[in-house]
Order: C-alpha cells, then sequence, then structure tokens
C-alpha cells in the first residue's frame, strides 16, 4: 500500500491521515437500468496497476481527492482535489 | 429551561505539570477560536480575514483551502462575534468554537524533535516557518498545529482529546527530561 499521499493543499502525508473511499465511478442517470445501478453500487474490478480512487484527508484540509495509483508497485502518481478533478472532466 | 446550570471549567484545569527541563507544556487561555468557512476555490480571503479581525490581539491560522480559525486569548462577547461575523459577510461564514477547542503551548528547543514522534509534517523551520500552520494527526489524535515562534508550537484539538493529547504531550517530552 501507498504509504505518502502528496495532497495538493497538504503537502506530502501519511496514508493513515486518510481515508479510502473507492473507485472513481461516474454515477448512472436516475432513470438509468437496475442493472447500471447494481454495477454501479455493488460490482468493482480489482485492477492490476493503475487505479484511480477517491480518498478523503480526513485529518488534514478535509478535502476529497482523486489519487492515482499503481497496485502493483505502489507508486503514487497524480494527486488532484476531487473538485478541480470535476471542473477538469469532458462532459458530453 | 435545563435542569443544571452550564458552567465552563478549563478543559485542562486538573492536568498535572509535566516536569521536563528543555520543554514546557502549557494550557494556553480558553479565550476565543472561531472557525472561518469560505468557498475552497474561492479567491484568497486573507485581505478581508485581516480587515475583519481588526487591531484586537487575534491571530488568523489557515487550515485548508478556504477555511481559517481565528484565535484570541480574551473571550470574545456575542457582539463582538456578531460584528466579526457581519465583517466576514459575504465571503465567508464564521462559527464560534471557543467551547470545543482548546489550545496548548508547547515551547523548547528541541520541540520539532518531540513533536515529530506524533506528526510526520516537515516542521524544520525552513520548511515550517513562524505563522505557517497545518492540520495534521498527532499521534492519533486530529490538531491543528501552527509555529507562533522560533521554538514554540500552538496544538489545537477538539476539547474532549485535550486532556489524552496532553497525557501524550506529557509522554512524548519525557524522553528530554
Amino acid at each position: 500500500m501507498a504509504s505518502l499521499i502528496s495532497c495538493p493543499h497538504c503537502g506530502a502525508r501519511p496514508k493513515e491521515e486518510f481515508t479510502i473511499k473507492g473507485a472513481v465511478l461516474s454515477r448512472p442517470a436516475a432513470d438509468a437500468g437496475h442493472q447500471a445501478w447494481t454495477d454501479y453500487v455493488y460490482l468493482r474490478d480489482n485492477p492490476r496497476g493503475t487505479h484511480r480512487e477517491y480518498w478523503h484527508h480526513t485529518s488534514g484540509c478535509r478535502r476529497w481527492l482523486v489519487v492515482t495509483r499503481d497496485t502493483v508497485s505502489h507508486e503514487v502518481g497524480f494527486c488532484q482535489d476531487a473538485a478541480a478533478a470535476k471542473l477538469a472532466e469532458v462532459r458530453p | 429551561m435545563s435542569d443544571f446550570r452550564i458552567t465552563l471549567r478549563p478543559a485542562l484545569g486538573s492536568a498535572p505539570r509535566p516536569g521536563s527541563r528543555g520543554l514546557s507544556i502549557t494550557a494556553m487561555p480558553e479565550g476565543h477560536v472561531v472557525q472561518v468557512l469560505g468557498r475552497p476555490h474561492a479567491p484568497d480571503l486573507f485581505g478581508v480575514l485581516e480587515r475583519a479581525t481588526g487591531a484586537a490581539h487575534r491571530s488568523v491560522r489557515a487550515a485548508g483551502p478556504g477555511q481559517w480559525f481565528i484565535v484570541g486569548d480574551a473571550p470574545l462577547s456575542r457582539d463582538e462575534f456578531a460584528a466579526l461575523s457581519t465583517a466576514l459577510q459575504p465571503h465567508a461564514t464564521a462559527v464560534d468554537q471557543s467551547h470545543g477547542r482548546v489550545r496548548i503551548r508547547v515551547e523548547g528547543t528541541i520541540v520539532e524533535r518531540m513533536l515529530a514522534k506524533g506528526t510526520a509534517v516537515d516542521l524544520d523551520p525552513g520548511a515550517f516557518p513562524v505563522g505557517t500552520s497545518a492540520m495534521t494527526l498527532l499521534g492519533h489524535v486530529s490538531v491543528h498545529l501552527t509555529r507562533i515562534e522560533i521554538a514554540a508550537f500552538e496544538v489545537m484539538v477538539l476539547r474532549g482529546f485535550a486532556e489524552s493529547l496532553w497525557e501524550d504531550l506529557v509522554r512524548m517530552s519525557v524522553e528530554f527530561a
């Protein structure tokens, strides 16, 4: 497990300060089918390699982050504020 | 009407004083702590905060994007808080936390070495100069750290954790006694 996360607001901090909140998935439309919602709520991939997750800096700035990490090498890549990530997202 | 009269007692009133020579741990006066919440990606509000706090004996401490604490040693009256709150509008919201957060001063030439036992924040004066603040974990307790002087830190903690943190700080300083 990655042990140092470079929070865009606080700098490098140990993982104990954070809470992992799971994979970054796009939420289905409210009227999407049963299958789409089941997938979104219950089904998760267990990727080998690069993984994008929501992390909450619980004991720091209390901001939600999007952390890209490698599940094999434990390398932490890009860390971004979740609000900023959402703004940067290209929406149809 | 409550059956009990609510009286404010100091959170660290009964805490034993540590006997270390190199370090001193003192409970700071329970004056006021006001949490200020702005919008995280709004323009910098430091100017607004400076104007709102005025020349009074208060300090502004950063606490993450769009969040600050305004602290002072004297209690804040209802009118003073209302004036402060109005001065911050419409940029930010003030929440009085004076009853909920306690400040502890730790001081000494080796204070960084003592605090480094509990936190991973780089406390070197080069990386963490006087006036810098950080929200972090000290052991298992979430605290707000501020360097108030070159060899003195203010540790702000939720009131309910104050006594436990005090004991932790005392234990952390035993080595340097």
